[in-house]
């Protein structure tokens, strides 16, 4: 990680803008931005699709749309006609959010038929399919994996970024060990910075979602001058997702699963979890 | 030669004779402006051993190659030998005083010598006058401000001392644009040493540009990077830089009661939030800034700029003080007689933890606020107890008995943040060459507010590399003359696409800041000439010894031995820290 190239990891980066607050100044900016910066894509909501491809007309950023978002919860048939809308507008990529409780409930040819039916509206477009890591266990996250890549879906995401929190380095090495090589896998959700796009990458992250590309290729451009210091290990709960654990955000379960992994911890004696 | 006026002015107020000096190209390309050129044409021109108010002493004042065309870019730096310290010493402002003197047609001025009555230097497309400045002699900075506006036709940048700077208190600033201060290390005292009283400054000249299209593109990816970074595009706005009043005392670090806890329980009560709610009457900013961080404010009998952080932090944690109104009213007496509000808040701590211990004369007690605006006056003026605590806190604790007692770097105090809850911002205090000082290598930006990239507070793994960095950095951005917030959110390699861009140069990023590590190294060679080594890159006692007792940072303390000799390794210098021959011959100096 020590020749660490730019370039390349703009070209990992969907240039991320999904508020409910954005209006096309907005997503101009991002399309602007995106072509730039050479960042892969532009990650935004359906009803902006037709706007940012008349934006990135003549450039190689494509278009990424999200699907069912952020709850996953809609039916499959309006989770398949949303993607096939934002297809048909323009988008050359879709993020579609499963069902996260029907997953937890077990109901797993449900979950594997709505991402194949996203898949199927979405051809020839990817489909990369937002598991929402911090609601399920690690068990439960293999086996989201494994029904993605059963449904034909090119990618699994770690988050919406709107969730009870984001991408953590356990969760995608994990999803990198469970997927085959020729399924991506993008880190999504708190990636603010450059050692936190680095770590995702090292844990096995092909793509990253964030709306702070910018900052951390400007950021990144520091690592040259002194490349073992910025690789000086982290405290192991600053990258833990059980610290994240907030109890008012998740299920009483997953909290207290969190809370037990944090109990169980090999670095529990060394680090005081409050304090540190 | 294109982002120059190539005209550094020599003034000798002695002899009243003016020079141009010609800077040789060398020179220039290896030190550039600014803190670099400044540092340079100080050591070229006067001994190690002179003293801060000798008349040889040279004062010198210089812009950048950028000054005048971007945004924040209408800074000066002044550099001299400081009364506080003895140290080298380069501070720096804000505001439109440095693009008037370049937009007048100088790069800088160099000022030597003492005038017989006190003068001002009225500076304009026509030249350089030296006239009378008797009628405002004594008076106040704005005082003095809207004297020299009165007098004059044309929209003007002064930068003026007060009295503080007249009375030679040691840590006298220079003013300027009202509110703006060169404020660190005594400059507005040195100028006081000269009988000068203010400097104006006003020209409408363009400055050139080798690329007007690729400038034009610059400043717009300047406005973005400034735009998405979290610290300049949000906080900075929103709340200026009394937003870290709240998240330092959440991390524990707000240093309170002269340093002996880092938790302030009323932070609340004097927080950017708080002065947003209340005192706050609007936004101010320096030269084409889109950040405006200055906060324009009023209490009920006067209205001013700030309080800034630092000053929230020196006139109420510090002192055990939360009424927010008395701490504005003490900044603004600090402005307007040209007075530090770091040293003077934290000389009035380091007496208040004296007359605790029983060896202070006069009732100083932690929490009150009655007396603030009398004791700022009575150190600029030099009256009553005022006299002592005008020594700064280094003498007055060694007066009193206890040295230990002055939280102090080379006898300039430390600022806002508590070392002890960031290993690598203590080192950077111990190994600054102008003291205790957070400007020359800010580690709170990795090690707190996570810009660029987080980095584990209190190990010290890895803080050798990243300090030298950041203080070679911030050296390559001074000698550029640009704002410090802009290191948030612009990397060196895109300041030297700027400075490409504006001068037509080929400097590339590595060039840059190697000239950064030249200047950090010939500022460690003059002090090291004049005395300074291992002995004064140490902190106080209290952050070796004393851990913190609550907050996120307690149990805490600095490991500071261990983190020097890696630092000193690195550098190439002794273990005494001093730069070794061949080091100074690689960086050509």
């Amino acid at each position: 990680m020590k020749n660490f190239d730019i370039g390349k990891l703009a070209k990992m980066i969907d240039h991320t803008e999904l508020k409910s607050s954005s209006g096309e100044k907005k997503i101009k900016n991002l399309c602007d931005e995106a072509k730039q910066y050479g960042f892969i894509s532009v990650c935004i909501n359906p009803a902006n699709v037709k706007y940012a491809k008349e934006q990135l007309e003549g450039s190689e950023v494509i278009v990424c749309s999200v699907v069912g978002f952020p709850l996953g919860m809609n039916t499959s048939g309006i989770k398949a006609l949303e993607a096939k809308k934002a297809v048909e507008q323009g988008a050359s990529e879709i993020d579609m959010v499963i069902n996260v409780g029907a997953l937890r409930d077990g109901k797993y040819d449900y979950v594997r038929d709505d991402i194949k039916q996203v898949v199927q509206a979405s051809a020839p477009a990817h489909v990369k399919v937002i598991l929402e890591t911090c609601y399920l266990t690690d068990e439960e996250i293999v086996k989201a994996c494994e029904l993605s890549v059963e449904a034909g879906a090119h990618f699994v995401k770690t988050s919406t970024g709107f969730g009870a929190f984001g991408a953590f380095e356990h969760h995608v090495k994990l999803m990198r060990k469970t997927v085959v090589p020729d399924i991506g896998v993008k880190a999504s959700g708190g990636v603010s910075n450059f050692k936190d796009a680095m770590r995702m990458v090292n844990a096995g992250a092909t793509r990253l979602g964030t709306s702070a590309g910018i900052v951390i290729l400007e950021g990144a451009k520091l690592f040259k001058y002194a490349p073992d210091a910025w690789l000086e290990p982290e405290i192991p709960c600053h990258i833990c997702p059980a610290r994240s654990a907030n109890m008012a955000k998740l299920p009483k379960a997953l909290y207290q699963y969190y809370n037990k992994m944090c109990m169980n911890c090999e670095h529990r004696e060394k680090y005081n979890r409050f304090y540190e | 030669m294109n982002g120059w006026m190539n005209k550094i002015v020599e003034i000798n107020l002695s002899t009243g004779k003016q020079k141009t000096l010609i800077i040789d190209d060398d020179v220039r390309r290896k030190f550039i402006g600014g803190r670099g050129l400044a540092l340079k044409l100080y050591t070229d021109m006067c001994s190690v051993d002179i003293d801060a108010f000798d008349e040889d002493n040279a004062l010198i004042l210089l812009t950048g190659p950028l000054t005048g065309i971007i945004q924040t870019a209408g800074r000066y730096q002044v550099t001299s030998r400081s009364p506080l310290t003895g140290t080298i010493m380069d501070s720096s402002s804000g505001g439109f005083f440095g693009a008037n003197l370049k937009k007048a047609g100088f790069d800088g001025l160099v000022i030597t010598g003492k005038a017989d009555k006190p003068v001002y230097l009225k500076i304009t497309e026509e030249g350089i006058e030296i006239k009378s400045a008797e009628h405002i002699w004594g008076k106040n900075t704005h005082e003095t401000m809207k004297m020299l506006h009165d007098t004059s036709s044309s929209n003007i940048s002064v930068a003026c001392i007060g009295p503080a700077g007249e009375n030679l208190v040691p840590f006298a600033s220079i003013m300027n644009d009202k509110d703006r201060a060169a404020g660190r290390g005594g400059m507005g005292a040195v100028m006081g040493s000269k009988n000068l009283k203010a400097i104006t400054a006003f020209g409408e000249k363009e400055v050139s540009v080798s690329d007007p299209e690729g400038l034009k593109k610059i400043i717009s990816t300047i406005n973005t990077l400034i735009d998405k970074n979290p610290v300049t595009g949000k906080s900075l706005q929103l709340l200026g830089t009394a937003g870290l009043v709240n998240v330092i005392n959440a991390f524990g670090m707000f240093p309170t009661e002269n340093f002996k806890r880092g938790v302030f329980n009323d932070a609340e009560g004097i927080s950017g939030e708080k002065i947003a709610e209340t005192i706050c009457t609007g936004r101010s900013a320096c030269f084409k800034c889109p950040i405006a961080c200055g906060r324009k404010t009023k209490t009920e009998n006067r209205e001013g700029e700030g309080p800034e952080y630092e000053t929230i932090w020196a006139f109420g944690a510090q002192l055990g003080i939360n009424d927010l109104e008395a701490i504005t009213e003490a900044n603004y007496t600090c402005n307007e007689l040209g007075i530090d509000t770091i040293t003077t808040g934290s000389t009035i701590g380091c007496a208040m933890e004296l007359y605790e211990k029983g060896v202070f004369p006069e009732k100083l007690e932690w929490g009150d606020s009655s007396n603030l605006v009398k004791l700022v006056e009575d150190i600029a003026y030099k009256r009553g107890i005022g006299k002592d605590l005008a020594l700064g806190s280094k003498k007055l604790a060694e007066k009193y008995g206890k040295p230990e007692l002055a939280m102090q770097i080379k006898g300039m105090e430390i600022p806002a943040y508590d070392p002890r809850g960031a290993q690598g911002q203590a080192l950077s205090y111990a190994t600054s060459n102008r003291g205790g000082c957070h400007m020359q290598g800010y580690l709170i930006s990795p090690e707190v507010l996570g810009s660029p990239a987080f980095m584990d507070r209190y190990s010290i793994e890895g803080k050798a590399e990243i300090v030298a960095l950041f203080q070679d950095i911030s050296a390559a951005v001074d000698t550029l003359v640009l704002c410090r917030f802009l290191q948030f959110a612009i990397s060196i390699d895109t300041f030297k696409d700027i400075l490409n861009i504006v001068t037509g140069l080929d400097y590339t990023e590595n060039e840059l800041l190697k000239v950064g590590t030249r200047i950090y190294n010939l500022e460690r060679k003059l002090n090291s000439e004049a005395g300074f080594s291992r002995k004064d890159d140490m902190l106080p006692s209290r952050f070796l010894k004393e851990k913190l007792t609550e907050g996120a940072s307690r149990n805490r303390v600095v490991q500071i031995d261990e983190m020097l000799d890696r630092y000193y390794k690195l550098r190439g210098w002794d273990e005494n820290g001093i730069p070794k021959d061949e080091t100074l011959k690689k960086l050509e100096i």
